[in-house]
């Protein structure tokens, strides 16, 4: 099995650098995407134990703000200067330099003065008692949208030397109506969400934003009586030095690269330069080098996943507990008793389900558990076949000498390769991705939100496509006769086609009768005619298209100032679709004979008059001449310049674009227009990739169909 | 005037026709743009004109001859901001553009490598990409992900690759025919790659050259949909997206969008006459083999 050429470098050693760099690579990916996902599961423990906090903390809140004494709350008004408000934190802070716990003590003093109508003093209280009982919790605030209130707050910038206007309740300032802001968006979130049909897309009802230091902010709205009222936020330290970092498994990352290799190396020595027994061998060792470390890998995300579990089963306890005890403290009604177990819910407030509520408090559910592995374990497979056939296809390209044989070719066509590289890889990052990333995002329901998510996130399949195509309500039969859907992907591919169709006649034949004109013998002024008559197609498009815009302008146009010239009534152009159509059509039909005329003018300049003569002396009429020689005779440039125009004037975008702008009602949008509205209009930018997959789907099919047409005529013809 | 028993007045007569349906728009910018006033009619009418009052109506000639229009559009509106921004994305596109494609042209013209006739292929394919669908993932790339909305670099990096094609076919066309012997003898005399194709090739290749220039800088200057799109900001508006802007919504400042586009138009139409005949040969030749 030796090689049939003698091979400067042996098979060993080549499989045995191959195999180093395919494993390596593995190794290195592998244990990259792991500690990226050991690091992401990392964070989403600590925001489930702290969204476990928050809602414990809202739960308490809602209590709190749903007191007996809330029911006198007078209602500031926006305009209003603030009541002066019987603040008990007032002048026992100013000193303090804002220890907690002295917000703590001053709030226990507001706790006495508990009779009087201030409406947020049991909301202060239960917050000041939470903030004591979770020393990670760094800052809690409280605000109301009625009033634009800040209803409590432990945060420090909230609690300094100026703390006597600073300090809870108060209006919120001209510089926190980002607080505002987000609390208005989860209202909508949690109303949206409540009138939303089942299965629709769910908006998020609680925030997270990661803060400088290892902080964690949650927000989530707080409801009253069933309505979000306003909002509860919270700064929770969850990082500290001591937790662990990213989580890279050096040592199996380095175990998977150095124990085949070593083996391979020693095995080999056995072997000797078989090919194919060396190209076998490295690849089992690889493939069964991968497979332990993807079984270590799902193992540890495993462990991993069953520590967050319990650990969150743990806090769900602990805030069960301390809220039972929290509420008999401060005299809140405990009924409906809290349900702690609900508390563990994703950013819908969606209970997980994972942590069930039992008589030894909270346990792991321990199918949700295995569910949830087993799905681990899924991700991991993917990513490992994937990543083991690159590596496969990684040790075959530098064992069989493929690699050096393409470093050969790069040293020997360096001076070719400069030259090319800059053009080419110009076109493959501008044209060839954008491309294939059009035609990935046509499967996906990406809009102006989304854009920073994965496509597989983002993933639909086919369901652009369906909608399209199943988007037929064209017509609708009324009592006032038919109405039609102009929105109806079938209405604008037909006018599409009507609209090609209807250009490239009119400048197929105006541009050929001119040509004809222009190539008589000895005819006055031709080269003036020319020049004259190729300026429409000089002049730029869109000039051109907002030129025509205003000669067709209903009041001051000249349209129809020369209709009123003939005695017509004055036509509103863009308020019907036919009229809107003329408009479109003229301006487009001025624009595009000129480049028609000229390539039948070249055309039929290069016919030798001498076929004319002997047609003359053979007795054959004009119109006999220009069927049997002129029209074979500039086929071959009409045809391609006939497909041409039809792939431009079927994209042509501007005229439409600026001349009638789709109106009335987008009956006048051709397919590219609407796709161009779709997708920075309306940002539904995969609903408008599909639609342009569409366009040059039909595009490809009608070339392909026109290649064989010529060709079949072209053969008859011959 | 006759021949072969054909008279030719019908011809001119057609022809006359057809050249004042042609001229008649370029016309009525003119008499827009030096009317003096903002209005798209060319005369104020009265309220019950007669034939003869809408006969003048459509004579493209102002009532009064003024250039005030051009004045003001440089001296009151952003419009030499917009034309310095289309000159120079124009110019950085024509530089790219000839760089990138005769570099290109070169080596697909001369040498014999692996992925030659992959390379050349990749040319042709790529100008069956449809423009919207193009669109879309430019811009999230460009704006989105790279952050280079409202710049000079997203529209010069996409108008380089929208020439690039044509150019580089073109250009290789054009080498294909200088001979090979005059560098071979440059090789023999020590002369370096690079000195042979800066020293040597390109100098031969001017009117190719030219021609490329001329053409990226047509393509970057006439652009209206990908600038509309990318430059968000007025300040970075192109030329033809400043016009625009002029007569766009309830904007109706049809003197000065007249004035603008006469000073936009005349170098590329200027240009264009003078180049015509090459770019029908190139688009035609483009299609047979595309």
């Amino acid at each position: 099995m030796d090689s049939d050429q003698p091979a400067p470098a042996s098979h060993r050693r080549r499989f045995l650098i191959g195999l180093a760099v395919a494993a390596l690579f593995a190794a290195a990916f592998g244990a990259f995407l792991l500690g990226v996902a050991r690091e992401g599961a990392r964070r989403d423990a600590e925001e489930r134990r702290s969204v476990v906090q928050l809602l414990a903390l809202t739960d308490l809140v809602d209590r709190a703000g749903g007191q007996p004494a809330a029911a006198e709350e007078p209602s500031y008004g926006l305009g209003e200067e603030l009541p002066p408000v019987d603040v008990p934190a007032e002048g026992t802070v100013p000193d303090t330099g804002g220890g907690l716990g002295d917000e703590l003590a001053a709030l226990d003093a507001g706790a006495d003065s508990a009779e009087t109508p201030d409406p947020g003093a049991a909301t202060r209280q239960a917050v000041a008692a939470f903030a004591a009982a979770h020393p990670e919790v760094k800052a809690i605030r409280v605000v109301l949208f009625d009033g634009l209130l800040l209803e409590a707050s432990t945060a420090l910038e909230d609690l300094d030397e100026k703390a006597g206007e600073k300090a809870a309740p108060r209006r919120l300032e001209r510089d926190e109506k980002p607080l505002y802001d987000l609390g208005q968006q989860l209202r909508a979130a949690v109303e949206g969400n409540r009138e939303g049909q089942e299965g629709e897309a769910r908006e998020e009802e609680i925030a997270a934003e990661r803060l400088s230091g290892g902080l964690l902010r949650l927000s989530a709205p707080m409801e009253r009586g069933g309505a979000p009222v306003g909002m509860v936020q919270m700064d929770t330290l969850v990082e500290t030095p001591e937790t662990r970092g990213a989580g890279f498994p050096w040592l199996a990352a380095l175990l998977a690269v150095l124990a085949p290799v070593g083996l391979f190396f020693l095995i080999s020595l056995a072997l000797g330069e078989r090919r194919a027994l060396l190209a076998t061998l490295a690849a089992v060792l690889l493939l069964v080098s991968l497979s332990a470390f993807a079984l270590w890998s799902t193992r540890t995300l495993a462990a991993d996943r069953r520590a967050a579990a319990e650990a969150t089963a743990a806090a769900v306890k602990a805030e069960g507990e301390r809220s039972i005890a929290q509420l008999a403290e401060l005299g809140l009604p405990s009924d409906p008793p809290p349900a702690p177990e609900t508390w563990d819910a994703d950013r819908y407030r969606q209970p997980r389900g994972l942590v069930q509520a039992g008589q030894a408090g909270a346990t792991v559910d321990q199918d949700r558990l295995d569910h949830e592995s087993h799905q681990d374990a899924g991700r991991v497979h993917r990513a490992v076949i994937t990543l083991s056939l690159i590596a496969l296809v990684l040790l075959l390209y530098v064992g069989l000498g493929w690699a050096a044989r393409t470093g050969a070719a790069l040293v020997e066509h360096r001076y070719a390769y400069t030259y090319t590289v800059p053009a080419l890889a110009a076109m493959l990052l501008l044209v060839f991705l954008p491309f294939f990333y059009g035609v990935a995002l046509s499967f996906t329901n990406a809009n102006v939100y989304n854009t920073d998510k994965s496509i597989f996130e983002t993933w639909v399949g086919l369901d652009n496509f369906v909608e399209i195509v199943r988007d037929i309500g064209v017509a609708e039969q009324t009592p006032d006769g038919i109405s039609w859907n102009y929105q109806s992907f079938y209405w604008t591919l037909g006018f599409t086609i009507v609209w090609t169709a209807a250009n490239v006649v009119i400048g197929v034949s105006v541009g050929l009768l001119l040509a004809l004109a222009l190539n008589t013998k000895d005819l006055a002024f031709r080269p003036i005619y020319r020049v004259l008559l190729i300026l429409p197609w000089a002049v730029p498009t869109y000039i051109t298209a907002l030129v025509w815009k205003g000669m067709f302008h209903k009041q001051f146009g000249v349209m129809n100032q020369i209709l009123q010239i003939f005695g017509f009534d004055p036509v509103s152009w863009y308020d019907h679709p036919f009229t809107s159509f003329l408009a479109v059509l003229t301006t487009n039909g001025w624009l595009s004979f000129s480049f028609m005329m000229v390539v039948s003018l070249g055309a039929l300049q290069s016919i030798p008059a001498d076929l004319y003569e002997a047609a003359r002396v053979d007795g054959a009429t004009r119109w006999q001449q220009f069927l049997s020689i002129t029209l074979p005779s500039i086929r071959p440039a009409l045809i391609p310049a006939i497909i041409l125009s039809v792939i431009w004037t079927f994209n042509q975008f501007i005229v439409i674009f600026l001349v009638s702008a789709g109106e009335p009602g987008g009956s006048t949008e051709i397919l590219i227009t609407k796709a161009y509205r779709i997708a920075f209009e309306q940002y539904r930018y995969g609903y408008a990739a599909a639609y342009s997959v569409i366009i040059f789907l039909i595009l490809l099919a009608y070339g392909t169909w026109q290649n064989r047409v010529t060709r079949a005529t072209e053969a008859i013809g011959e | 005037m006759k021949r072969d028993g054909v008279s030719h007045w019908p011809l001119h007569l057609f022809l006359l026709v057809m050249v004042v349906v042609t001229i008649y728009p370029v016309l009525f910018v003119i008499t827009i743009a030096f009317s003096g006033g903002q209005a798209l009619s060319i005369v104020d009418l009265p309220p019950d004109p007669g034939i003869a009052d809408r006969l003048r109506a459509i004579t493209p000639w102002p009532e009064t001859v003024s250039t005030e229009n051009f004045r003001s559009l440089f001296a009151d509106q952003p419009f030499s901001r917009w034309l310095l921004n289309s000159v120079i994305i124009s110019a950085a596109t024509t530089f790219m553009g000839v760089m990138l494609s005769s570099t290109a042209a070169y080596a697909f013209s001369r040498f014999r490598f692996p992925g030659r006739r992959a390379g050349l292929m990749m040319f042709l394919v790529s100008q069956m990409f449809p423009g919207t669908l193009m669109m879309i993932p430019l811009y999230i790339i460009i704006v989105k992900w790279l952050g280079l909305g409202s710049t000079y670099m997203s529209l010069v990096l996409m108008y380089s690759v929208t020439a690039i094609p044509f150019c580089v076919w073109m250009m290789k066309g054009y080498f294909d025919t200088i001979p090979k012997e005059l560098e071979e003898s440059a090789l023999i005399d020590g002369a370096s790659q690079a000195t042979i194709f800066f020293r040597i090739v390109l100098p031969l290749a001017r009117p190719a050259v030219a021609v490329t220039a001329l053409f990226s800088f047509m393509t970057a200057w006439n652009e209206f949909i990908q600038a509309a799109t990318f430059m968000d900001r007025e300040d970075m508006y192109t030329a033809p997206v400043g016009l625009r802007f002029f007569v766009s919504g309830f904007s109706e400042q049809w003197g000065y969008f007249a004035a603008g586009a006469i000073i936009a138009a005349i170098p590329v139409v200027l240009l264009f006459l003078f180049l015509q005949k090459y770019l029908v040969s190139g688009l035609t030749a483009g299609a047979v083999k595309g």
